[in-house]
């Protein structure tokens, strides 16, 4: 099953993906709305934007490719939804965010996806501390996990906030081996530079 | 189940759809220092080999793998000794170190994965890279070298290869002959080959040249087969012919 799952990776990665999976420029210095949401970012340097979205409300950048350095929105989880899309809701479904939660619950579900979602026990939330998202009161934490089948360590920083029972959650990840410490610094600027407000008529 | 016909599905219909690499890709402007032989090491390479059922499903087979790998290290050695360079094979190493060497192989298939992706496929290429080639694996790639008793660059290959069964040749030229009847003319691949290799100057931890065979160059099984694999992988490598015509085969 594993050389199955070896091979077919292999040859995904090699086969022709859906035009609406093209990637867009995302330019230093212009403000963007993201995640079809009231959540908007300003990039110190240029970024890729992917053209799908991981989940309804969700939407990733990248400097190098996806398994290299992910930048991930959520804007605006309503309650009793999932943080991106439930692929296999029947066998292994996704945990649902709840408006009542607390950021240990928060990190915990995150948790709980990525486990879900990458199929995987090696998976931990290593830290959590409070924090700003704009000017609302938020809550930091720092996570690693491994992808099944793929051995490359990776190291991960969330920011996140419920604001109006909705939650807002910028994360950034990146293998531990040099993409993590290189690249922090211009994620951590764009989770710096996020701010919650109403949605755009155009989302 | 489903996942395996999902996956079955997935590997027929890529082999018929992986695209292919003109050229090499290489860093803008690298080129070796002349005149001067470079030294290699080469980390083990990351084969597997099995084979294809009728059903498409692919079936690891440890004898072809051991074998495949071995001719590999091989071939690689052959090769680069014939251009003068010399090739020093990583040794399987134990605790901390072998765990470093673990990592930058697990690294490496990511970043070879992110440059199949971005450099290779249509429709895939990241913007803010669109001139670029400048995937790197970090400066502490120089590790490699020095567990490997002295290296300037690191060889690292990657392949999987997986061979029709008895079946699923019947299958093919079955399904050949009923759809040519009807006009259609439908082909279904005896196997899966997909190879590549990468040059990573160990200085800087940069991929200085990369390369693809997405479709089989010899049976890797024997010798004469993975030296055919090698020879075609390799050609144009940095320090073995002429440096191509690097960021135009990106384009």
């Amino acid at each position: 099953m594993r050389y199955v799952m070896f091979a077919c990776s292999a040859v995904a990665v090699l086969s022709a993906m859906p035009a609406t999976a093209a990637y867009h420029l995302m330019t230093s210095g212009t403000p963007e709305y993201v995640a079809k949401s009231g959540l908007s970012v300003t990039p110190s340097q240029d970024w890729n934007r992917l053209g799908s979205r991981p989940g309804r409300n969700a939407e990733s950048w990248t400097l190098d490719g996806l398994a290299l350095n992910d930048m991930t929105f959520y804007g605006g989880i309503g309650n009793d939804e999932t943080l991106f899309r439930d692929a296999q809701k029947k066998d292994m479904p996704l945990p649902h965010f709840s408006s009542t939660m607390l950021a240990p619950d928060v990190a915990q579900l995150f948790e709980g996806s990525y486990r879900v979602a990458n199929n995987t026990t090696l998976m931990s939330v290593d830290s959590i501390e409070p924090a700003q998202v704009g000017d609302q009161k938020g809550f930091r934490f720092t996570y690693s996990f491994t992808k099944q089948d793929e051995e490359v360590k990776r190291k991960g920083e969330a920011l996140g906030a419920i604001v109006g029972g909705k939650l807002y959650l910028l994360t950034f990840e990146a293998p531990a081996i040099f993409y993590f410490d290189r690249d922090i610094a211009s994620a951590r600027a764009l989770m710096t530079s996020a701010k919650i407000g109403p949605a755009p008529k155009s989302n | 189940m489903k996942s395996v016909l999902l996956c079955a599905a997935a590997v027929v219909a890529c082999a018929l759809s992986v695209p292919s690499i003109a050229k090499p890709l290489a860093a803008p402007g690298y080129d070796v220092p002349a005149g001067k032989p470079m030294r290699i090491v080469v980390l083990r390479p990351d084969v597997e080999v099995g084979s294809l059922t009728a059903g498409g499903v692919a079936e690891p087979n440890a004898d072809w793998t051991a074998t495949a790998r071995g001719l590999l290290g091989t071939s690689l050695d052959s090769e680069a000794k014939a251009h003068g360079n010399t090739i020093v094979m990583m040794p399987d190493l134990q605790g901390d170190d072998g765990q470093t060497v673990a990592d930058y192989q697990a690294l490496f298939r990511a970043v070879s994965d992110a440059i199949v992706q971005h450099k290779v496929l249509p429709g895939q290429r990241l913007p803010t890279k669109k001139e670029a080639f400048d995937w790197t694996l970090g400066p502490g790639a120089s590790k490699l070298g020095d567990l490997a008793g002295g290296a300037d660059y690191a060889l690292m290959l990657y392949d999987r290869d997986s061979f029709g069964t008895a079946g699923r040749k019947a299958l093919q030229i079955f399904t050949l002959l009923a759809t040519s009847a009807i006009g259609a003319g439908v082909f279904i691949p005896g196997g899966v080959h997909i190879c590549y290799a990468s040059l990573v100057d160990l200085r800087t931890g940069n991929v200085v040249w990369f390369n693809l065979l997405p479709s089989s160059a010899g049976d890797i099984r024997t010798a004469e087969g993975s030296g055919a694999v090698v020879n075609k992988l390799l050609t144009g490598m940095p320090g073995t012919t002429a440096v191509p015509a690097l960021v135009a085969a990106a384009k």
